[in-house]
């Protein structure tokens, strides 16, 4: 009986010019922010790969030099995209997916497009992710506002409840029938999706795709089931198909479009995390309270005094260590406790603001959807911040390194030089991606609600069909 | 098939129906006359579980309608004044849709084809979308669906009001033709001529009440038109 109605909603669905163009419509953006997101992303890929492998050729090559100008030269490290960044950029837009590694410096990011682009470039970007989680629920309305209230305007409920037919199948088969009607808009861009992923991930990393991918999916199913849900509720609800449609816009209009901003504001305000610039500023005046390990002020005349007695010593020249080697990382260690105090407090901030925006999902499933895919994605601030974490050890490995050859070689008379023997001890960055549960567990919170706007989605469905009304 | 125990209903205090004991049997074609706003359209809502009685019992089949909703039901068929469709589908895809629905069965096209060919729709018709449909021809795929339901009972609000007399003379030959297959009937018209016609009985009802009942066959035209009239005066 269910496969009965869901066939004859999507028969109704294919005749109706209205829906044939809308479909239409979105199955092209879609096709297009698919292909435009996977050129972007091959070429970033590209990109990556020439300038990894550039980054370090360069680094090896670099002649001979101190080691602490080639502490300055510095490396790139970059974070490996998914190729399901091709339909959500998440937050990387904004936060880079290339950190600079040098001396005394943190998560010093690179190209970060929206940093250059202007406002316009930004909102023109139709990503998939905007698509899916804006324009999709936008079709699901139009295809199912009218589901129950339309019949019921037409005169067909009363000739189908006369029937016989239980309101709750009916519910299921329309159900089934939008979900079906939706497909066919989604098909088509899921198969070509998942050839360019195929296609994107053919050296290798498609294979832990995979389960990013299936918990990307899930994610997508829940958040349009229950928009499905939402839109037969409704439907069933309200006496006319114009008020179901008048009360679905207005709840399309919060969720997709105020919630974003009303929910960015409302976690600035509870959390306020400092801007950029006066987060530089803060910075600035905890490394000026410090050494940064080529400043000569009281604090390198308290760590000579130190030097000289563990080694029993009263000059300088007379130290069977260099005395610039353990300046700079007595300076590398006083920078990072600032950068880490700093970036640490910064970072929670941003944190909790994401935490509160995902249980701001509660009132706008938009908000709950939006994490959860980034999260999939690959693209969202937890990653982030696992990646920067990563990318500063392997930092401090390679200064420490570099430091401590100084150290214990550059001895305390003048100009000290090493090549290539040096450069090649120090090892490749190396960093992959956290898995496809390290994530569900990081967005726990965002899939909790979804499951949540699902279930209730149904129960009030199941309610509103229980007490269909005729007129 | 069709009974009425002390059935009741009212909307605020004001009485639709009051007290109604009705016993239609198989093969009876009953006819409810009455003025507009008599309650004839209360009855049938009743027996269709479409609203609650204020009190009293409604049974189709032996089967207390609102016990037995769905039951109740499968065994009746329906037909409004008009009868709804889907535009957008054929007079075949409706049938084909809301008989699988009523009957959860498939028919196969040929079936279905020869339904609507003894609802007496052109054949040339059917395959045409419900938009270009005359009236008379929406009331023919009505009276296919109860036929593809095998329904026990129809249940008929004014269905031929409006129609044309030749179409209107037709729908009731249908009528006769299954109530000799045993179906029971129960059709609220305005068309006095016709009751007299096609039913085996007919009540008068007046401000919710069934004020009497006869049976066709006893009376005449001129006589049953003089009771109407007498009944609607005071
Ligand atoms: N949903 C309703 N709400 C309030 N009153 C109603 C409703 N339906 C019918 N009535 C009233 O019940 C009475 C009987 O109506 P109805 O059964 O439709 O009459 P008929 O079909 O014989 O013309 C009328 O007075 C009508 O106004
Ligand atoms: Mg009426």
């Amino acid at each position: 009986m269910i496969r009965t109605i869901a066939k004859k909603e999507v028969v109704e669905a294919l005749r109706d010019g209205r829906f044939r163009w809308a479909a239409g419509l979105v199955g092209v953006l879609l096709l297009i922010a698919l292909a435009a997101g996977t050129r972007q992303f091959l070429d970033l890929r590209a990109q990556h790969e020439a300038a990894k492998t550039e980054t370090r050729a360069h680094w090896l090559q670099q002649g001979k030099k101190n080691p602490h100008s080639a502490a300055h030269y510095g490396v790139y490290a970059f974070k490996p995209k998914t190729a399901l960044s091709l339909l959500d950029q998440g937050v990387d837009p904004y936060t880079g997916v290339a950190a600079w590694l040098e001396a005394h410096k943190q998560n010093d990011f690179r190209y970060k497009p929206a940093q250059d682009a202007n406002t316009l470039a930004r909102f023109g970007n139709l990503s998939g992710a905007i698509i899916l989680q804006a324009l999709i629920p936008l079709v699901i309305i139009l295809l199912g506002f009218s589901a129950f209230a339309g019949e019921r305007e037409q005169g067909t409920l009363r000739q189908l409840l006369s029937l016989g037919v239980p309101p709750t199948q009916l519910a299921w088969g329309k159900a089934l029938g939008v979900g079906v009607s939706l497909a066919m808009i989604a098909v088509p861009a899921a198969l070509l999706g998942s050839a360019a992923l195929v296609f994107a991930g053919s050296n290798g990393d498609y294979g832990a795709a995979w389960p990013r991918f299936a918990g990307m999916a899930a994610s997508y199913v829940l958040y349009f089931v229950t928009f499905i849900a939402l839109s037969l509720a409704v439907s069933a609800w309200m006496k006319t198909a114009r008020g179901a449609l008048v009360l679905l816009l207005g709840f399309w209009v919060v969720n997709a479009l105020l919630s974003p901003r009303v929910a960015a504001s409302l976690s600035q305000r509870a959390i306020p995390a400092p801007g950029a610039f006066q987060f530089a500023r803060n910075i600035e005046l905890d490394l000026a309270r410090h050494s940064d390990g080529h400043d000569a002020g009281k604090h390198t005349a308290k760590l000579l005094a130190g030097t000289l007695q563990k080694y029993q010593v009263t000059k300088v020249e007379d130290l069977p260590v260099s005395f610039v080697g353990i300046r700079l990382q007595d300076g590398e260690a006083q920078g990072n406790q600032a950068y880490d105090a700093r970036y640490g407090e910064l970072w929670n901030q941003y944190e909790r603001q994401g935490r509160l925006q995902e249980a701001l999902g509660v009132v706008a499933p938009f908000l709950a959807i939006r994490s959860a895919s980034m999260g999939f994605a690959g693209t969202d601030f937890s990653q982030h911040r696992h990646f920067a974490a990563a990318a500063e050890q392997y930092r401090r490995y390679f200064i420490d390194v570099i430091n401590q050859d100084i150290i214990q070689r550059a001895g305390n008379q003048g100009v000290y030089l090493r090549g290539q023997d040096l450069w090649s001890q120090i090892r490749d960055f190396e960093y992959e991606l956290p898995g496809a549960g390290w994530v569900a567990q990081q967005r726990a919170l965002s899939l909790a609600v979804l499951a949540g706007w699902t279930l209730a989605s149904l129960g009030l469905l199941l309610l509103a069909t229980r007490r269909l009304r005729l007129e | 098939m069709l009974q009425a125990l002390n059935l009741s209903k009212a909307y605020g205090n004001q009485v639709a129906l009051d007290s109604l004991n009705l016993s239609i049997a198989a093969g009876e074609i009953f006819c409810l006359l009455g003025a507009n706003g008599a309650g004839k359209t209360t009855t049938i809502n009743l027996f269709l579980n479409f609203t609650a009685p204020t009190s009293g019992q409604a049974l189709v089949d032996g089967l207390d309608v609102i016990q037995h909703p769905l039951e109740s039901k499968r065994r009746l068929a329906y037909i409004p004044e008009t009868v709804m469709l889907y535009r957008n589908l054929s007079g075949l895809e409706n049938l084909d849709y809301f008989a699988s629905l009523g009957t959860q069965q498939k028919y196969t096209r040929s079936q279905l084809e020869t339904f609507l060919q003894r609802a007496g729709l052109a054949p040339d018709a059917a395959t045409k979308r419900i938009g270009a449909y005359s009236k008379g021809m929406r009331q023919k795929v009505g009276i296919a669906i109860a036929i593809a339901k095998q329904a026990k009972v129809l249940l008929l609000d004014e269905p031929t009001s409006g129609l044309d007399p030749a179409a209107s003379n037709e729908f009731s030959e249908l009528l006769t033709q299954l109530s000799r297959e045993g179906v029971a009937v129960l059709m609220a018209t305005h068309d006095l001529f016709r009751a007299k016609e096609c039913g085996t009985r007919v009540g008068i009802m007046k401000r919710g009440r069934l004020v009497q009942t006869m049976a066709t066959s006893e009376i005449g035209h001129t006589e049953l038109e003089g009771i109407y009239l007498e009944h609607m005066r005071n």
